[in-house]
C-alpha cells in the first residue's frame, strides 16, 4: 500500500517536471507533432534506421550552425558569421594541413575564435549592428573559400587523412552526432552552470539595468561573439567529418538561414533576453524533423528546397512575433 | 559608538555642472542607525545628485565625508560605496525581467559562489532563501522577476541592495557597519495597496538597515519618516526631526514649492474661469477604463477650457493622458471629440486628424534633435508649408517653412542663430519652445499636455506658460498632467483629482489654489 | 560663424561628403592610370551605363529602405524573380507579363512591410525570409534553367538609342530623380526620415508610422521590380545567376553614397555617386582580371567600412 502510494508521488513528480519542460519548451510539441504526423503518413521509410541516423547526422549538423549564434541572440544581437567561421576554417584547414598535419583541425576553433573577438570588438567599440557585421563578415569568408578554391584548381577541398574520423565507434550513432555532443555539452554547461548565460540574459533583457547591477556590459558583449564563434568552431569540425571531411565552397543562402531558423524554431526571441541553447537544441530537431520528413512525401520536389526553407523561416519569424510585441523595432 | 551617532555624514557638499549649473549647495545630511530618513523636493532640487555623489556616480567639487565617525573620502565608484555600506535602488530600470529570482538576487555578485569556473547554485539558492526568511519577502525563488507584482519586484531590489553590502563588506566580520540603502522614488509605479506593503516590508527591515528616501510625494514621507531633509536649488531649506517636531503636510510643501510669484502671470491670461457652460463641448470622455491604471474616468472638456488631473505620480494620470493621445490604448469606454467617436485602439496620427495634440517636456522624445528647427516646425504642419501643383501631388515650399519657423521663433523668442540651428545645440528651455510652437502653429482644438515645463528654469518656464495660455485664450482646449501644483493653479480652470485610477474630487482653480495654498 | 570651417566638427559632420568625394576622384585617377583606354571610347560609355543603370534603380529603393532605419535583404531576390516572371511569361501573353511581374513585387514589398509595421519582425529577418521564398520561386518557375529571349521588341525597352544613350539610362536617372524629388520635397519624403531619425517622435508628431514603412517596402520592392524588368530587356533573358551577390555591392552602393545604416542621414541623391563609385570600381577591377569572389570581398570591406564611418553615434544608446 505504501509504496503504491509512493509510485505514485514519484509518477507525479516525473510528470509535473515533464509538463514544466513542455510548458516551458513550445518546441517539444512540434517534435511530438511532427514524428507523430510523418510516422502515421510514410512510416516505413520514416521510422527506417537508416533514416533515424539520416535524422541524427542532420541534427548534429544544424545544431553545431545554431548553438553558438544562441549566446549573440541572447544579448538581443545577432550572429551570422558561423557560415564564414565554417567555409574558410575549412579551406584554412585544407591550405594547412601540408605543414601542420593532423594537428591542423584545431584552426577550426583558433579561426572561429578570432572571428568571433573580431566581430565582437568592431560591434561593441564601433557600434555597427551586428547583423549587417555579422553577415559582412560571412560574405567576405565564403568568397575567400570560393576563392582559394578557384586558385587552387581543385574542385573540393577535401582532407582525406581526415577520413578516419567518419567511423564511428558505437553501431547507429553516427560520429558526426558524437563530434557535435562535447560542444553542445559545453554550450549547456555555460548556459546553466556559470554566470555567464545569466549575464547574457540580463544584457538582453535590459541592457541600462545591467550596467547599473555592475557588469561591464561591453566586455560580457565581447565574450558573447568570442564564445559564439569558439562554439561554431567547434562544431564546424562536426560538419567537416559530415560532409566527407571537406568544406563548402559556394555559399548557399538556405545554410545561413538553417541556423537562425533553429534558434527562432526552438523558441529564443530575436529581441533577446530569454531562451538558450537548450531551446535551440529543441529547434534544429524541429527543422531536422521538417525536411526530413518532407522530402519523404510523394511530390516534394528537393529541388524548391529554398522555396520551403525560406516559407519555413516566415512562419517561425511570425509565429515568434508574438514576443516582440510593444517595441518598435527596425 | 552611540545609537544615535551618525553612521554616515556629509557635510557642506557642493556640486556644480558645466561650471554653471550649481546643483548642490553646502549641502550636509546624516543617517543613523536603523532609521528611515527622507530627502524631499522637487525634481531639479539637487536630491539625484546628491544620492549619486553618496554612491560615488559624482565626485563633488567640495565637502567632507564621514563614515561612523571618521573621516573618509568620498566613494570613487559604486563598489567603493558598497564597501561603506551604501547601496543604491534606483528610480526604474533597475529590474531585469527575463532572469530568475535568484539570478537577480545575485546578479554582479557570483564571484563568490564560484568554483573552478562553476556556479555553486545549491550555495546561491540556500542563501536566498534563507535571506528571504530573514527579511520576511515570501515569492517563489525559480520565477522570472516579470511575473512578481511591481512592489515584490522591488522589494526584491531592496533584498539585493541590502544582500551586495553584505557579501561586499563581509557577512560575519564586519556586522559593525549597518546597510544604508537609497531608494530613488520607490513607489512611483506603485499602486496605493501596493505602497502600504513596501512601506510595512521597509519598517520591518529598519531594525537591521538604515534608508535614505527620496520623494516626493509628501504624505508617503510624514507617514515613514524618523527624520526629513527638505532640498530646494541645491540647499538644504528644512531639517525635521518628526519624533520631536509636529509639522503638517502642508508646510512640508511650501518649503518644497517655496513661494514665487506666479499670480501675476496667472492674473493677466486668466479669463472667464468657470464660464464654460455656454461653450461647445470638444472632448467628452466617458467611463474610460485600462485594467490595472485607471477606471470610469468622465468628463468633458469645453472650448478653451484646460482640465487638469492632479495625483500622485503613479495614480494613472500620465496613463489617462497617453489614452487620449492614442499612445497606449484603452480597453473600454468612449473618447469624443466633437461628437466624433473615437476608436480607442487608434494611432496617434489619427488623433492628431482629429485635432488632438500631444506636447510633452520630454524634448528627447518628440523633437528630432538632429533636425533644423525649421523640419521640427513644420513635421506638424505640412498643409502650411506646401503647394499642390497636381491635386495627387503635395510639394513642400522651404520658403514657406522657413518663413513660417521665422515668424515661431519671433515669437516665442527662441534663441538661436538661425531656423537652419539643428535643435541639439539649443538649451533646455528653447527645445521646448520648438517643441510647442508647432503645435502652437498647428493649433489643434486640443492639445494634451504632459509635465510641459519639466526640467527648464524659471524664465523659459512663464515663456512656456504664457505660449499655452495664449493658446488657451485663441480657443484652445487642453488636458494637463504634471507634478507641479503650481501648473495646475496657472493653467487650468478645473482640476480633477485621481486617486490610484479613479476620479475623487473635483475643483475649481479658486478651489484648488486654496487647497494647495498657492 | 566665426569658428574655423576645418575643424573636428565640420570633418564630422560632412564626413559622409568628403568621403565619397575623394574616394570617387582617387577612383577616377587610379583607373586612367590603370588603364589609359578608360573612358576614351564611347562605347566604353555606354558600357558602363548599361552596366549602372539597372542598378541605380535597385539601389534607390534600397537606399530608402534604409533611411528609414530598416534593411531590405530581398531586393537582389526580387529583382531576379521579376526579371524571371517577365521572361517566361513574355512568349505567351507579351508585355502584359510587365503588369504581373510588377504586381508580384509589389506584394513582396508588401508583405515585408506588414512583417516589420504590424508583426514587429526585424525588418532584415522579414525580408532574410522572403528573399528565400522570392528566390525559390524563381527556382521554381524557370525550372532553374536561363531564359532568352530574342524577341527585338523585348530588348528595346531598355536598348533603344536616344541621343547616343540607351533608354535604360533615361528610365534610370528618370526614376533616381523621382526619388530625390520624393525624399527632399514631399511630405512623405520628410515623414521617411522622420521615421529613420526617431520613430517615437515621429509617431506623436502624428505620422502613420506603419504606413509609411509599409508604403517605403512597397516602392523599394516595385523599383527592384523595374530594374529585373529592364535588366532582363538588357540582357535578353533572365538566369538564376543574378541574385544574391548583387546584395553586397548593392549595399555597398547605397553606404558609399554617405547613407548611414542608422537611418535618418543621408539620402538617395548620395546613392548615385555611390553606384558611379561601385559600378566603376567593379568594371576596373574586371579589366584587371581580378576574380569576382575577390572584388566581392573587396566591396564587403569597403560597405563595411563605410558603414563604420557613416554611423552617426550622436544617436544611438543601445546597439543591437
Amino acid at each position: 500500500m505504501k509504496s503504491g502510494l509512493e509510485g505514485l508521488r514519484i509518477g507525479s513528480v516525473v510528470a509535473t517536471s515533464i509538463w514544466r519542460l513542455v510548458k516551458a519548451n513550445p518546441a517539444v510539441w512540434a517534435i511530438i507533432a511532427l514524428v507523430a504526423i510523418f510516422s502515421a503518413l510514410v512510416p516505413d521509410k520514416f521510422l527506417s534506421t537508416g533514416n533515424l541516423v539520416a535524422i541524427l547526422k542532420n541534427f548534429a549538423v544544424t545544431s553545431m550552425l545554431a548553438v553558438g549564434p544562441t549566446f549573440v541572440i541572447l544579448l538581443g544581437s545577432i550572429d551570422v558569421s558561423y557560415m564564414g567561421i565554417w567555409m574558410f576554417g575549412g579551406a584554412l584547414v585544407w591550405l594547412l594541413y601540408p605543414y601542420l598535419g593532423l594537428a591542423s583541425i584545431m584552426i577550426y576553433p583558433i579561426f572561429g575564435l578570432l572571428v568571433g573577438l573580431f566581430n565582437g570588438v568592431i560591434h561593441v567599440k564601433a557600434k555597427v549592428p551586428s547583423f549587417i557585421l555579422t553577415i559582412a563578415v560571412t560574405a567576405v569568408f565564403a568568397f575567400l573559400t570560393t576563392y582559394v578554391r578557384n586558385v587552387s584548381g581543385v574542385l573540393t577541398l577535401t582532407v582525406p587523412a581526415y577520413n578516419f574520423l567518419r567511423e564511428s565507434p558505437i553501431p547507429y550513432i553516427p560520429s558526426p552526432f558524437l563530434l557535435a555532443l562535447p560542444v553542445i555539452v559545453l554550450a549547456l554547461f555555460i548556459m546553466f552552470f556559470t554566470k555567464l548565460g545569466t549575464y547574457f540574459c540580463a544584457i538582453g533583457s535590459n541592457e541600462e539595468g545591467a550596467k547599473l547591477a555592475g557588469i561591464n556590459v561591453e566586455k560580457y558583449k565581447i565574450l558573447a561573439f568570442t564564445l559564439s564563434g569558439l562554439l561554431t568552431g567547434l562544431g564546424s569540425i562536426a560538419i567537416f567529418v559530415h560532409l566527407g571531411c571537406q568544406t563548402r565552397v559556394d555559399f548557399d543562402p538556405s545554410e545561413l538561414v538553417r541556423g537562425l531558423a533553429a534558434i527562432v524554431l526552438g523558441g529564443t526571441p530575436l529581441a533577446g533576453g530569454m531562451g538558450g541553447p537548450h531551446r535551440t537544441l529543441l529547434g534544429a530537431l524541429v527543422y531536422v524533423l521538417i525536411f526530413n520528413g518532407l522530402f519523404l512525401l510523394p511530390g516534394v520536389d528537393p529541388n524548391h528546397l529554398k522555396l520551403y526553407v525560406g516559407t519555413l523561416l516566415l512562419g517561425a519569424v511570425v509565429a515568434a512575433s508574438r514576443a516582440l510585441k510593444g517595441a518598435l523595432i527596425a | 559608538m552611540n545609537a544615535s551617532d551618525p553612521i554616515i555624514e556629509v557635510r557642506n557638499v557642493s556640486k556644480t555642472f558645466d561650471r554653471v549649473v550649481r546643483a548642490l549647495d553646502n549641502v550636509s545630511i546624516m543617517v543613523r542607525r536603523n532609521e528611515i530618513v527622507s530627502v524631499v523636493g522637487e525634481n531639479g532640487a539637487g536630491k539625484s545628485t546628491l544620492m549619486k555623489i553618496l554612491v560615488g556616480v559624482y565626485q563633488p567639487d567640495s565637502g567632507e565625508m564621514y563614515h561612523m565617525g571618521r573621516r573618509v573620502p568620498f566613494p570613487k565608484d559604486p563598489l567603493d560605496a558598497l564597501s561603506r555600506g551604501i547601496s543604491i535602488v534606483y528610480q526604474e530600470r533597475g529590474v531585469i525581467p527575463h532572469l530568475k529570482v535568484y539570478q537577480f538576487l545575485f546578479l554582479g555578485l557570483e564571484e563568490k559562489f564560484t568554483r573552478l569556473g562553476r556556479l555553486q547554485l545549491g550555495k546561491i539558492i540556500g542563501l536566498a532563501k534563507s535571506v528571504f526568511e530573514e527579511l520576511g519577502l515570501k515569492c517563489d525563488l525559480a520565477s522570472s522577476m516579470y511575473e512578481l507584482p511591481l512592489s515584490t519586484q522591488k522589494m526584491v531590489e531592496i533584498a539585493r541592495a541590502i544582500l551586495s553590502v553584505r557579501l561586499v563588506v563581509g557577512m560575519d566580520g564586519g556586522s559593525e557597519i549597518t546597510p544604508v540603502i537609497i531608494l530613488d522614488e520607490p513607489t512611483a509605479p506603485l499602486s496605493l495597496e501596493e505602497r502600504d506593503e513596501l512601506f510595512n516590508y521597509l519598517l520591518n527591515l529598519k531594525k537591521s538597515n538604515s534608508f535614505i528616501f527620496v520623494s516626493h510625494i509628501i504624505p508617503e514621507v510624514m507617514k515613514f519618516s524618523d527624520r526629513i531633509y527638505v532640498l530646494r536649488d541645491g540647499k538644504v531649506v528644512a531639517h525635521h526631526d518628526l519624533s520631536s517636531e509636529k509639522i503638517t503636510e502642508d508646510q512640508i510643501f511650501r518649503e518644497i514649492v517655496g513661494r514665487e510669484s506666479y499670480y501675476d502671470l496667472w492674473a493677466r491670461y486668466v479669463y472667464g474661469v468657470g464660464a464654460v457652460e455656454g461653450r461647445r463641448i470638444v472632448l467628452s470622455v466617458q467611463n474610460l477604463t485600462k485594467k490595472g491604471y485607471f477606471e470610469n474616468i468622465s468628463f468633458d472638456l469645453h472650448e478653451g477650457e484646460c482640465i487638469g488631473l492632479f495625483g500622485p505620480a503613479g495614480c494613472g494620470k500620465s496613463e489617462i493622458a497617453k489614452a487620449l493621445y492614442g499612445e497606449i490604448a484603452a480597453d473600454t469606454g468612449k473618447i469624443l471629440v466633437d461628437g466624433k467617436e473615437v476608436k480607442l485602439k487608434s494611432e496617434p496620427y489619427a488623433r492628431v486628424k482629429l485635432g488632438i495634440g500631444y506636447f510633452s517636456g520630454e524634448t528627447g522624445k518628440e523633437l528630432f534633435l538632429f533636425w533644423p528647427i525649421r523640419k521640427n516646425v513644420s513635421i506638424v504642419n505640412f498643409e502650411k508649408v506646401t503647394k499642390k501643383p497636381l491635386k495627387i501631388i503635395s510639394v513642400i515650399s522651404f520658403n514657406a517653412e522657413r518663413l513660417l519657423a521665422d515668424k515661431i521663433m519671433k515669437k516665442l523668442k527662441i534663441r538661436a542663430p538661425s531656423v537652419e540651428t539643428e535643435c541639439y545645440s539649443l538649451s533646455g528651455g528653447n527645445k521646448q519652445k520648438v517643441s510647442v510652437g508647432k503645435w502652437l502653429e498647428k493649433s489643434p482644438k486640443i492639445l494634451i499636455l504632459e509635465d510641459p515645463t519639466i526640467g527648464i528654469d524659471v524664465g523659459a518656464r512663464e515663456e512656456i506658460y504664457e505660449v499655452l495660455l495664449e493658446m488657451k485664450k485663441n480657443g484652445i482646449a487642453m488636458v494637463l498632467v504634471s507634478d507641479d501644483p503650481k501648473e495646475y493653479a496657472i493653467l487650468c480652470d478645473k482640476v480633477i483629482s485621481i486617486r490610484s485610477g479613479v476620479i475623487g474630487a473635483v475643483y475649481t482653480n479658486e478651489e484648488f489654489r486654496r487647497l494647495m495654498e498657492l | 560663424m566665426a569658428q574655423a570651417w576645418f575643424s573636428r566638427e565640420w570633418l564630422q559632420r560632412n564626413i559622409n561628403t568628403i568621403i565619397p568625394a575623394m574616394g570617387f576622384i582617387a577612383l577616377v585617377i587610379a583607373l586612367r592610370m590603370a588603364n589609359p583606354y578608360f573612358l576614351t571610347s564611347w562605347d566604353s560609355v555606354i558600357t558602363l551605363v548599361y552596366g549602372m543603370s539597372w542598378f541605380l534603380i535597385a539601389a534607390c529603393g534600397l537606399t530608402l529602405v534604409i533611411l528609414m532605419g530598416s534593411f531590405d535583404f530581398s531586393v537582389p531576390s526580387v529583382l531576379k524573380l521579376s526579371a524571371m516572371i517577365f521572361a517566361v511569361l513574355y512568349p505567351s501573353i507579351g508585355f502584359s507579363s510587365i503588369i504581373v511581374a510588377i504586381m508580384v513585387g509589389l506584394l513582396f514589398g508588401f508583405i515585408n512591410g506588414i512583417l516589420l509595421a504590424r508583426f514587429n519582425i526585424p525588418s532584415f529577418m522579414a525580408t532574410l525570409a522572403t528573399s528565400m521564398v522570392a528566390e525559390g520561386l524563381a527556382q521554381v518557375i524557370s525550372g532553374g534553367y536561363t531564359r532568352m529571349i530574342t524577341d527585338p521588341a523585348f530588348r528595346a525597352i531598355s536598348t533603344t538609342m536616344i541621343l547616343g544613350l540607351p533608354s535604360i539610362f533615361y528610365w534610370a536617372i528618370a526614376i533616381w530623380a523621382i526619388c530625390v524629388f520624393l525624399t527632399f520635397m514631399t511630405p512623405f519624403g520628410r515623414m521617411v526620415y522622420a521615421v529613420g531619425s526617431n520613430i517615437v517622435g515621429a509617431r506623436l508628431a502624428g505620422i502613420n508610422v506603419r504606413m509609411v514603412r509599409t508604403l517605403v517596402f512597397m516602392i523599394c520592392s516595385l523599383l527592384a521590380s523595374i530594374a529585373g524588368i529592364l535588366y532582363a530587356s538588357q540582357i535578353q533573358g533572365a538566369h538564376m545567376q543574378v541574385g544574391v551577390l548583387d546584395m553586397i555591392p548593392l549595399f555597398a552602393s547605397v553606404v558609399v553614397g554617405g547613407t548611414a545604416l542608422t537611418g535618418g542621414v543621408g539620402g538617395v541623391h548620395r546613392t548615385l555617386l555611390g553606384v558611379l563609385i561601385i559600378r566603376w570600381l567593379d568594371s576596373g577591377l574586371s579589366m584587371l582580371a581580378i576574380d569576382l569572389n575577390v572584388r566581392m570581398i573587396i566591396f564587403g570591406a569597403i560597405a563595411i567600412t563605410m558603414a563604420i564611418l557613416t554611423i552617426d553615434r550622436r544617436r544611438i544608446r543601445i546597439m543591437k
